[in-house]
């Protein structure tokens, strides 16, 4: 599947379990705070993925991509507020992300909300190739 | 709730466990009734300060009967671990459902010496069954 087949199979699953526009789906389109997405529509999101790609991803799979393996210590402060090498993190996973503009703002549980269309694709994406590998 | 069960199979092992399952199946209104449970689950991981992250499992959140109906958490997992090294002493629940909506609510209660932000934090959630 190509990246341009991965996209659309997002934005279709996107569009079906959020009951939104093709057009809103755009890949910058981010799915919490643009789309409105909750945690029950993130899971309906992932299933529809599963159907249609044939990769399967867990709700809390989310989580450790955007970490990379980081553990919750080194990704953000004792504030939660994400630190310089969790911003390094992101700019792999969430490459739209401007670190100068979040740095020191960041809180950990806000980061999700950032997540797109293009970072879900981008996932299915990869995940598709660790399984084909 | 029901339209994400029925679109989905496989999604009841995901979200609930067998027990709550068999509880929700014995009643009226069965999804209700997984709606109520599902708000609990988040409820329930929003108070303790995490999301679903890494490893958590909704099923590591377990919502059952307890003593006069009134529901009981019991966590298993990753999330009894990550609740347990935090110092977590307590955590209470309380779910409604009716008209097509699911509300819950979750305080949970740290030891004196978790860390001071996570004192008695509490959250409600509320998910439709429809």
């Amino acid at each position: 599947m190509s990246q341009t087949q991965t996209l659309s199979a997002v934005q279709e699953a996107v569009v079906g379990a959020l009951g939104v526009s093709e057009d809103e789906a755009s890949p910058d389109a981010t799915l919490m705070d643009d789309l409105g997405a909750e945690s029950i529509d993130l899971l309906d999101i992932l299933f529809r993925i599963e159907r249609s790609t044939g990769v399967k991803i867990q709700a809390s799979d989310l989580s450790e991509y955007i970490q990379g393996g980081i553990s919750d210590d080194e990704f953000s402060d004792e504030n939660e507020i994400i630190s310089e090498k969790g911003l390094d993190q992101l700019k792999k996973v969430m490459p739209q992300i401007d670190a100068d503009e979040q740095r020191g703002n960041l809180h950990a549980e806000n980061v999700i909300k950032l997540f797109t269309v293009q970072n879900l694709a981008d996932m299915v994406d990869e995940r598709a190739g660790s399984a084909a590998s | 709730m029901e339209r994400l069960v029925s679109e989905n199979a496989g999604i009841l092992d995901v979200l609930f466990t067998t027990q709550e399952q068999d509880y929700c199946r014995g009643k009226r209104r069965v999804h209700d009734h997984l709606a109520g449970r599902f708000a609990a689950k988040e409820a329930v991981l929003k108070a303790l300060g995490t999301g679903i992250a890494q490893r958590m499992l909704w099923t590591d959140v377990e919502i059952v009967p307890g003593s006069r109906g009134r529901p009981e958490v019991c966590l298993h997992g990753e999330v009894a671990a990550w609740a347990e090294k935090r110092g977590l002493a307590d955590v209470d629940v309380s779910l409604a459902h009716s008209a097509g909506m699911a509300v819950a609510q979750a305080l949970a209660v740290w030891d004196r010496e978790a860390e001071d932000s996570r004192s008695g934090r509490e959250r409600s959630v509320a998910v439709s069954p429809d």
